[in-house]
């Protein structure tokens, strides 16, 4: 015990995830808000010429906002949870540093690289996961050195067992791995003929096979970087800051396998109603709904967690952040099921509820959970109280309007098309043509772009609140145990 | 017995193995609890008491604590 | 009989990995086994097109377009008879999208030219005037990569053998002969149009990414 008492635990790459979650988090919203009034104001697709239109922006979007945004914030809380959780220090093992750094660097560089690829246009074609080969044997390569940095810390855990969030960083990382190697294989067309881009590939999977892989990972993707690590991320931090213990640490147990049982099955919900066997598109609907159970027992076992300490809700905004988290992921948690039944499925499909169903996960549940955890460790890193409360209120507020201005316009927008599409007149034509169904989205569209400039603004609100808390807020004497220090 | 026939019994089969599975973890955690062999309870005190000099929940015997 | 889970990473992982991998092995591979058959008369794509392919791909129409026309009553009447399996055999990667901003685009070979495409393309707004699609005028002057185009059908005939070059396949050759042939066609689709640039460029051996994704386009039936 004595020689515990010489280590500290070793924030530095913590700290420079960090930086690229608030990084990647501004691109990719600015991004996003950018694509979303071209929809309303189609003029803005000609501002940077061939590479800023709707089309070319919108996997930059993703692909940032995912694999930037996203995956910044699981590795910046990974390294800074694995570490306590275990009660080991990163400084105890100089190989664990090195990989760390390694990991980071090879991270951001490749990130930048990514980004810019998609730009020029070097795409694979398939919705989140367009990098082409080169970029993706970067991704594999930074993936393995974050394998790295988690096993090798478990291996020199003091702690026997493994915490819940640990289960959840682990599951992403396997599942991630899997996935993501399955639906990128492609053959690199230069290599073979001799001919051509060095950067062109095509996909090992033709048509139908292509589908389904395809809609195996961009379902799972969304589960193992939008449900398990941002799980993972809650189970610590609400407990944490609200000094509570998990309602049930059984019952976060169980959902875990739950989830990881069910979750895999669910893609084909993607494809209903298209060429794939339909006992396949059955399955892809029933395990979607019963996904309900483990998402809302995790969702459950979180709010209950603040059983009897509701009070806390009022005191501290951290806490309003994470409750707001858990409750938007119930709500989309319920949506998307409803969204896999086939006879809903085949309204809400192709249109923009579908947008509006991953919004309300992403920045609801997500970016919220994200950014409540960087509340918690940045004055706990940089031993210095958050800068102001009240510019946490109001970016919550401004987030929160942001977000329902968002699906609802969306829910809106996606079922009038959706019943547009199909309506016919009392003969039986088609009542609308295409376009009839385009522009009477305006209005929602107009109304989307604004809920992004909101969310935007709660996001640099959010940024300089971060930036003032490093480097000028008040130091702290010592680390608070749990609720979070803020002026 | 063509393949689609196949993936039809190979899916309800292993969906029954790893359903009984899941039950039988659930059970397993409740009962274990009862006749007081285990406390998974605790096991969420990792995320309130995580100082470096906190004593952990269960010792981990590989790592020696004199290593350094 | 569980306990070695919570304190054993690696059983730990082996059992995530079995338990999320399940769904895939029972799901995916087999569909492998019964490998994605054409429908019949199904060609592979020409050098042309599929340097049209790569510029949707490239330009990502398939953000706002599906190619995909479910079997919906007021689908087929829209767009036409609904999709199969084996038409998309040749499709690597498929182009099926996930998004209707736009219409679907499985058979828009069917009711649209290339005169239409072509003014279109330049600017949707002068066609259907209330159109959100953007204008694409950087396709009339961006050469099209053929020769990567080639890359690929060589790609696909040696390594999946895909039906070039056979009885009833579509001919490649080698890659002056497919130069050769894919100027050809060019010519073809720029019979049709009337932008002068394109006409000369094509006319001088070089082909626009408009005249490659019209063919492209026009082979969507
Ligand atoms: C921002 C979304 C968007 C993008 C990106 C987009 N389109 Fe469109 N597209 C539309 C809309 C909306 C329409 C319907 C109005 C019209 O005809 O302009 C349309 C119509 C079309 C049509 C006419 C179909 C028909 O049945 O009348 C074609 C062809 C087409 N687009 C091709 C393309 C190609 C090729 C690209 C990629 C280079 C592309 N589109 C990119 C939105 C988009």
């Amino acid at each position: 015990m004595q020689s515990n008492a010489a280590f500290e635990y070793d924030y530095s790459i913590a700290k420079l995830f960090t930086y690229t979650t608030i990084l990647f988090g501004i691109l990719g919203m600015i991004i996003g808000t950018l694509i979303a009034a071209q929809l309303a104001f189609p003029e803005l697709n000609y501002m940077f010429g061939e590479y800023g239109t709707f089309s070319r922006l919108r996997p930059v979007h993703t692909t940032v906002v995912i694999f930037g945004f996203t995956l910044s914030g699981v590795f910046a809380t990974f390294y800074y949870v694995a570490q306590r959780v275990l009660k080991v220090s990163m400084a105890e093992s100089n190989l664990l540093m090195t990989v760390g750094k390694i990991h980071f660097w090879l991270y951001f560089v490749g990130a930048l690289l990514a980004t810019v690829s998609l730009v020029l246009g070097f795409s694979q074609g398939k919705e989140y996961a367009q990098y082409e080969w080169p970029i993706d044997i970067v991704i594999v390569i930074v993936w393995l050195l974050w394998g790295v940095s988690i096993f090798g810390l478990i291996g020199i855990r003091r702690e026997k067992s493994l915490y819940i969030s640990l289960w959840y960083y682990i599951a992403c990382f396997i599942g991630i791995a899997m996935l993501y190697l399955f639906n990128n294989m492609a053959v690199p067309t230069a290599l073979v003929s001799g001919y051509g881009n060095i950067m062109h590939s095509v996909s090992m999977y033709s048509g139908t096979n292509d589908a389904l892989v395809q809609w195996w990972w961009g379902h799972n993707a969304v589960a193992f970087v939008f449900t398990v690590p941002i799980i993972a991320i809650i189970y610590y931090f609400l407990p944490k800051e609200s000094g509570q213990a998990i309602y049930s640490y059984k019952l976060s147990l169980l959902s875990f396998w739950g989830l990881m049982f069910v979750y895999l099955w669910a893609g084909s919900h993607h494809l209903l109603y298209s060429p794939v066997p339909d006992w396949m598109q059955t399955m892809g609907s029933i395990f979607s709904i019963v996904l309900i159970l483990p998402s809302w027992g995790s969702a459950i076992n979180m709010l209950l967690t603040m059983k009897g300490e509701w009070n806390q809700l009022t005191d501290n905004p951290l806490i309003k952040f994470m409750v707001l988290a858990s409750t938007f992921y119930m709500l989309s948690t319920l949506e998307g099921p409803i969204q896999a039944i086939k006879s809903v499925n085949a309204i809400a499909h192709f249109t923009d509820w579908i947008p509006g169903h991953v919004h309300d996960g992403t920045l609801g549940w997500v970016a919220f959970t994200i950014m409540a955890g960087i509340f918690h460790m940045t004055p706990r890193m940089f031993k210095r109280e958050i800068y102001s409360k009240s510019l946490m209120e109001t970016q919550f507020w401004l987030q929160t309007l942001a977000v329902v201005l968002y699906f609802t316009s969306m829910w809106i927008a996606g079922i009038t098309q959706g019943m547009m599409w199909r309506a016919v007149d009392e003969y039986g034509n088609l009542m609308y043509s295409f376009i009839d169904t385009v522009t009477v989205l305006h209005p929602y569209y107009a109304i989307r772009a604004l809920s992004g400039v909101l969310y935007l603004s709660g996001f640099l609100i959010f940024a300089y609140n971060i930036y003032k808390t490093i480097t000028s807020s008040k130091r702290l004497t010592e680390e608070p145990q749990f609720k979070t220090p803020m002026a | 017995m063509d393949i689609r026939e196949l993936q039809g019994y190979a899916n309800f089969f292993l969906t029954m193995f790893l359903v009984l599975l899941l039950y039988g973890y659930i059970l397993h955690l409740y009962r274990s609890e009862k006749k007081g062999e285990k406390d998974y309870e605790k096991y969420a005190d990792m995320a309130l008491h995580d100082e470096i000099s906190d004593a952990p929940v269960e010792n981990n015997p590989k790592t020696k604590e004199s290593k350094e | 009989m569980f306990h070695w889970l919570e304190k054993n990473p690696f059983f730990f992982s082996v059992g995530v990995f079995i338990v999320i991998a399940f769904a895939g092995i029972i799901e995916i591979l087999p569909n492998f086994a019964e490998a994605s058959r054409p429908v019949k008369g199904l060609k592979p794509y020409t050098v042309l097109q599929l340097a049209g392919k790569e510029v949707y791909k490239k330009d990502n129409c398939l953000s706002c377009h599906s190619q995909m026309i479910r079997p919906f009553k007021s689908e087929t009447d829209r767009y036409g008879q609904y999709s199969l399996s084996g038409e998309y055999a040749y499709d690597r990667p498929f182009l099926w999208g996930s998004k209707r901003t736009g219409p679907d685009l499985h058979r828009v070979g069917n009711y649209r030219t290339t005169d239409w495409h072509e003014n279109h393309m330049w600017d949707p707004k002068s066609v259907v005037p209330d159109s959100i699609m953007p204008a694409y005028k950087h396709h009339f002057t961006n050469i099209a990569d053929i020769e990567t185009a080639y890359a690929e059908a060589v790609t696909v005939k040696t390594v999946f053998n895909t039906p070039y070059d056979v009885e009833g396949g579509t001919k490649l050759g080698t890659w002056e002969e497919a130069q050769k042939m894919a100027l050809e066609e060019a010519k073809l689709v720029t019979a049709d149009m009337k932008n002068k640039d394109v006409k000369d460029a094509v006319e001088s051996g070089n082909i626009p990414e408009i005249v490659a994704l019209i063919a492209y386009l026009n082979r969507l039936k």
